[in-house]
């Protein structure tokens, strides 16, 4: 398995077998209702995910993103266009596209290590092999002790990281991540961060991972696609060029951190203040979030 | 006082603590003030007391032998520390704190405050792991510290599954039992429903048997039921000491577990399949929804028509009121369950099958037992309405053949008698669901319920 590109150091010895694929999403056009009802979602939209790449994808709230994750994961079949996984294209649901949603999906009447399991035994591959993989992913989300509690008994921090790993078990070839984080506390979601991007350090299987946080993005990203809004459309491609292993601790004052903020930051503004004078509430919002928050910054 | 209060209302773990628990932790902090430099405490020292910053900063620096993911942080207002002081087994303080200001706290003996917090029976729970939450957090230690801080409440699964003494677990659970049990003494609950029964059966009294009220004299008065219900001897032939008694009892308890476990074991199955498929949805449900609303009193003609003898048409009305209460909750059941756990579950490669018996049977299971506890309710409603029209033997019948024979004192014994049998069937099937769905029953216990 080609563990190579990237840039950062291969995976000492890691449990998880990778295997990573590409996705290539091909002039892909999503509309729901027909004739003068039709409304246009996604507008002829082509990108990569890079395969060994955590490509992060962000745009303004309400931008068609959720959208276009279930078109990624075959819950929806796109109107025009193609989405390709490792040249085939993706027809349903599947394993080796998981999806890891805002909402918590944990089956509430399993407990961790049942909901942890539950891939390998629904599909019938539940031998000692994903049983020890199982062991060892719950040490690596750090829920070795929360193993036999059900999910309400979790924090919201702990949910997540019990649902990356009922992910990763399955081995995934590429793992798609919808705002995991959205909802926690500040201080839970850069713990998240930190966990997150160790967990991808350790395997470098393709990440796709979307967000409305321009640090959580910049944190994660090797490559950082930014989308316009409805019709969702990608705006522009930035490769972050920040080498692995990060650590938050000086992540932020770095000069390179910094200037990826700012371009992304700008042309996220130029996209949203295009949408407000259309008149989106939500695109105000959007402005005035980061517009505070910059200012608190400074 | 109410300072404090206010201080440890603004903290994470107090915060959720009953208005009362959180004045008796007030009552036992102190206030105490350091200066710049001073250490409060530093590692390896045994830990006493838990802390709350009232003002300043502090410094906690926790030992590098714990695995903490960072290990430096200073201390603002409202930050609780010290917390190792209500750790199960050994307390010994993890990190050294010193004053970078000069600063104000408030000090709570650990033991103390648990013994506190274990006697909050709602939220007491929830502090504890507000502070297991606060240790992995805000502290970042890893679970194996966190655990460390004890749970009011006994955790089922956990104890289910770690290979332990029984004899230990079932001394655990009898000793929680006792306490729960003490609890409820303690508390003004049980006076309360004292209090209630009192003012009905005083009334009963008042206006039948000492004020007279009139078309309230001809009623059996409360004295004359118990008199009769108890009696060795009863006047009209039916009390406790007869067999007879025994012999309604059992026929109405016997037809309604009959019409009850049919009902079940159809009204789920059809539920389910109502709630999953779309298309026998689209057959069943019209025809469903039409016969539902039609009382049950109204198929008593059909009932004595279609069936021969006393006992199935009895049964058919008691189970024909059952089947649409279960059935229908059921149905309900499965429309609640979150679309994300369907999709989750192809997602990881489960098959349609799958599905159906791994996410939409146990997802509705919670209203599947709400529907239970409605469908005995309502079998015995309707095992009454059967008996009274057709049958020998059963409470139902045994109040209508007591009003015809004008035996009114025996009319009440059938009554009082329907009333505990009935709550007594439905306590049974709410104890059942509560058994098999562990998962929400610790739901309901964060919900404080």
């Amino acid at each position: 398995m080609a563990i190579a590109s990237g840039g950062a150091a291969a995976p000492v010895t890691s449990k998880l077998q990778v295997s990573a694929g590409e996705i290539i999403v091909d002039n892909v056009s999503k509309s729901y209702g027909t004739g003068i009802f039709e409304k246009k979602v996604v507008k002829g939209c082509s990108f990569t995910i890079e395969r060994n790449k955590l490509t992060v994808m962000i745009g303004p709230s309400g931008c068609g993103k959720s959208t276009l994750i279930k078109l990624l994961a075959g819950f929806e079949k796109p109107t025009t266009g193609n989405i390709l996984l490792n040249g085939k294209p993706v027809t349903g649901p599947g394993r080796d596209r998981l999806v890891v949603f805002q909402e918590s999906a944990l089956f509430p009447w399993m407990t961790t290590y049942d909901n942890i399991m539950y891939g390998p035994i629904a599909r019938g591959e539940a031998d000692q092999k994903a049983r020890d993989l199982a062991e060892f992913l719950l040490d690596k989300v750090g829920l070795r002790d929360f193993r036999s509690k059900y999910p309400t008994q979790l924090s919201g921090g702990m949910q997540r990281r019990a649902e990356l790993a009922r992910a990763m078990i399955n081995n995934p070839e590429v793992m798609i991540l919808d705002e995991p984080f959205r909802g926690l506390d500040a201080m839970s979601k850069e713990l998240m961060w930190e966990y997150y991007s160790a967990l991808f350090e350790e395997s470098h299987r393709t990440n796709f991972f979307v967000t409305t946080d321009i640090d959580e993005a910049l944190f994660l990203a090797d490559r950082l696609i930014i989308m316009s809004n409805i019709p969702t459309r990608v705006r522009a491609t930035i490769e972050v060029n920040i080498p692995r292993p990060r650590k938050l601790a000086d992540f932020f004052t770095s000069e390179r951190a910094n200037e990826v903020k700012m371009t992304a930051l700008s042309l996220l503004h130029e996209e949203a203040m295009k949408s407000f004078s259309g008149g989106s509430k939500a695109a105000a919002d959007f402005v005035d979030s980061y517009a505070r928050r910059s200012e608190q910054k400074a | 006082m109410e300072q404090v209060e206010q201080l440890l209302k603004r903290t994470l773990p107090f915060q959720v603590v009953s208005p009362e628990t959180l004045g008796n932790i007030a009552g036992i902090s102190q206030r105490e003030t350091f200066s710049e430099g001073d250490v409060i405490y530093s590692a390896g020292q045994s830990a006493n007391d838990v802390y709350v910053l009232a003002s300043g900063r502090l410094h906690h620096a926790i030992t590098p032998q714990v695995n903490a993911k960072i290990h430096e942080k200073s201390l603002n207002a409202g930050d609780v520390f010290g917390w190792a002081a209500i750790f199960e087994g050994e307390r010994i303080r993890l990190a050294d704190v010193s004053c970078t200001e000069p600063v104000e706290v408030l000090r709570i003996d650990g033991t103390k405050l648990l013994d506190l917090l274990r006697r909050d029976r709602n939220f007491g729970d929830a502090a504890m792991r507000s502070f297991s939450q606060l240790i992995s957090q805000q502290y970042y230690l890893p679970p194996s510290v966190a655990n460390r801080v004890p749970s009011t409440l006994a955790a089922p699964a956990t104890t289910a599954e770690e290979p332990g003494e029984p004899a230990a677990q079932m001394a655990s659970t009898w000793t929680l039992t006792m306490y729960r049990a003490g609890e409820w003494i303690r508390s003004p609950d049980p006076y309360l429903m004292m209090i209630g029964f009192m003012l009905l059966l005083g009334s009963w009294y008042l206006t039948v048997e000492v004020f007279k009220l009139p078309r309230f004299e001809d009623l059996p008065g409360l004295t004359t039921v118990v008199t009769e219900w108890f009696a060795t001897d009863p006047m009209y032939g039916l009390s406790i000491h007869t067999s007879e008694y025994y012999q309604h009892v059992w026929v109405s308890i016997r037809r309604v577990a009959i019409a009850f476990l049919l009902a079940t074991a159809l009204g789920v199955p059809l539920g389910l399949f109502l709630g999953w498929s779309r298309t026998f949805r689209e057959y069943v449900f019209p025809v469903f929804e039409l016969l539902r609303p039609i009382p049950i009193l109204a198929w008593v003609p059909l009932a004595i028509i279609m069936f021969t003898g006393s006992e199935t048409p009895v049964i058919f009305l008691t189970f024909l009121a059952s089947f649409f209460a279960t059935a229908l909750n059921t149905m309900l059941g499965v429309e609640s369950i979150d679309e994300s756990y369907t999709r989750a579950a192809y997602c990881l490669g489960a098959n349609r099958w799958q599905v159906f018996r791994e996410v939409i049977i146990p997802g509705a299971m919670p209203y599947v037992f709400t529907g239970l506890q409605i469908s005995v309710g309502v079998a015995w409603f309707s095992l009454v309405a059967g008996e009274m029209v057709s049958g020998q033997y059963g409470l139902g019948y045994v109040i209508n053949t007591s009003y015809t024979m004008v035996r009114y004192p025996t009319i009440i014994i059938g009554m009082v008698t329907l009333g505990i049998v009935g709550y007594a069937t439905s306590a049974m099937v709410r104890v059942a669901g509560n058994y098999m769905m562990q998962w929400r029953l610790r739901e309901m216990a964060l919900g404080g319920r």
